[in-house]
């Protein structure tokens, strides 16, 4: 239920320290500022005020949209041409929904997402929906953006498909990062697909997903073959002998270093000190990774029991060698 | 001249509230009430959380009361309505866990048909209750990793009546 306009159109005080202007003193000034949404919509449109205060403006239009009519703020989200109003207007929306106010204002974001002629503005609308709930409420929407013909908006979504798996379900959730992986087989462009894969955590992934991953190793790309090995590493106790196997037959047939390094990261991760006899062979089969494994055996021996430990610690004896 | 220094002393204000990490989070109340515990209860034993009381038990709703989108994880250890306790770990629960391993709870809540799992923003999970260990109904908020409890995050008091609309706390 929203609540009349007028609630948004307090006026805000601000306090400032007017000293300065006053010529001495330390008297404080009030000055009332009209905080209504459309006084605020102005005040991004004139373009003014640092980075920071457009950052301000951002955060009060979405407070302000949840006690504002939706349709009024579709219409306005739906008449704006400007891209920075783009998406101001529709992150305001869709964080009207967030509040669970009504699913439509996200929606009406989703569609301009995909379906707006200007890739600036589909791109302003993907950026709006950044951090929100559209992974679980726009069913494959990220699936049709990453395959969108505009570079920009691909990039826009594979964004919004690290954060949000990032700040939102921080890694845990796996629908989530199913839907990243979605994404991730169903783009043709391999640095997005790399990007994705590479910033998500597979901790929570189905196995469908983790045969998405196994597929996305016979790239022609080396980096998303690197980027797929590595989230390989992360993947469900459930779906480690596949992932294992998987990323050794790769090995085997692939000379690239960085994927070989990345194979041999996953291995570790997979199996923590149980890796070392496996690492040994995989030292023997290509020396170029001598001190890279070296590396992972000297942390490994040390018996610590968290990834992020390991990793420390593997970091810091490279930066000795 | 004097405005100019007007909008550069909101902009610095702005700066200061808004500049927060990705990973950090304001906390607003869950329901307008009042303060009733924090660091210690009012015997002196340690509690480690904020517990607020306020509104009619089984009716009111009760908030997730982090600012921003995240996942929420709720835990129905109670389906009926309990205002006065039923016992250690029969609680109602939904947290928050990220990525650092640090998690926010809130516990107590009786169960509604908003008691699911989802992502959302300050929505509505439960009405106040006492499910588990409780004297009375009210919403504690904890944040914690590996059973240590933070008591830094709030900037409340026992006593201070809260609202909805109010930050409480932040957690970096």
């Amino acid at each position: 239920m929203k609540s009349a306009p007028g609630i948004a159109s307090l006026a805000l005080a601000m306090l400032a320290l007017s000293a300065a202007a006053s010529g001495g003193g330390s008297a404080v000034s009030v000055r009332r500022v009209d905080c209504s949404l459309p006084a605020l919509v102005a005040r991004a449109r004139s373009g003014s005020g640092s980075a920071a205060y457009r950052h301000y403006l951002a955060a009060q239009l979405r407070e302000l949209a949840a006690t504002w009519p939706e349709q009024e703020l579709i219409d306005l989200f739906d008449a704006e041409s400007d891209p920075e109003l783009v998406e101001l207007l529709g992150a305001a929306l869709a964080g009207a929904s967030d509040r669970e106010l009504d699913a439509s204002g996200l929606h009406a974001v989703a569609n301009r997402a995909e379906e707006d002629p200007d890739p600036a503005l589909r791109a302003a609308a993907v950026r709006a929906l950044r951090r929100t709930t559209a992974l679980e409420n726009t069913q494959d929407l990220y699936t049709c953006l990453v395959q969108d013909p505009s570079p920009e908006v691909r990039q826009e979504a594979a964004t919004n498909l690290v954060e949000d798996n990032r700040l939102i379900y921080s890694g845990h959730d796996g629908p989530a990062a199913d839907a990243a992986v979605a994404a991730a087989v169903a783009t043709d462009d391999p640095e997005i697909a790399a990007q994705i894969v590479a910033g998500i955590s597979t901790e929570a992934v189905s196995a469908p997903s983790a045969s998405g991953l196994v597929g996305l190793l016979g790239s022609g790309e080396p980096r998303l073959r690197a980027a797929a090995a590595g989230a390989l590493g992360g993947v469900p106790a459930s779906e480690r002998d596949a992932a294992r196997a998987a990323l050794l037959e790769l090995f085997d047939r692939d000379t690239d270093l960085e994927v070989r390094e990345a194979i041999v990261e996953a291995v570790v991760r997979l199996d923590f000190a149980g890796a070392r006899p496996l690492l040994a062979r995989l030292r023997v089969a290509d020396p170029r990774l001598a001190g890279e494994i070296d590396a992972w055996t000297a942390a490994l021996a040390l018996g610590l029991q968290e990834w992020s430990l390991i990793v420390r610690e593997k970091q810091r004896l490279t930066a000795k060698q | 001249m004097k405005s100019t220094y007007v909008l550069w002393a909101a902009t610095a204000a702005s700066i200061l509230v808004l500049s927060v990490d990705a990973d950090a989070h304001y906390v607003r109340a869950p329901l307008n009430g009042k303060v009733t515990a924090t660091k210690y209860y009012s015997s002196g034993a340690f509690h480690g959380a904020v517990d607020i009381a306020g509104g009619t038990c089984g009716s009111t709703g009760v908030n997730t009361a982090m600012e921003g989108t995240l996942w929420w994880s709720v835990t129905i250890r109670t389906t009926y309505k309990v205002c006065y306790g039923n016992g250690d770990w029969h609680h109602n629960e939904v947290k928050h866990t990220f990525s650092s391993g640090w998690a926010f709870r809130q516990y107590h809540f009786n169960k509604s048909g908003y008691s699911y799992s989802r992502s959302c923003d300050r929505c509505t999970i439960g009405t106040l209750g006492g499910t588990g260990l409780a004297t009375g109904p009210h919403a504690h908020l904890q944040y914690d990793k590996y059973g240590t409890k933070n008591t830094t995050w709030w900037w409340v008091s026992k006593g201070q009546y809260v609202y909805t609309t109010q930050r409480i706390g932040y957690t970096p």
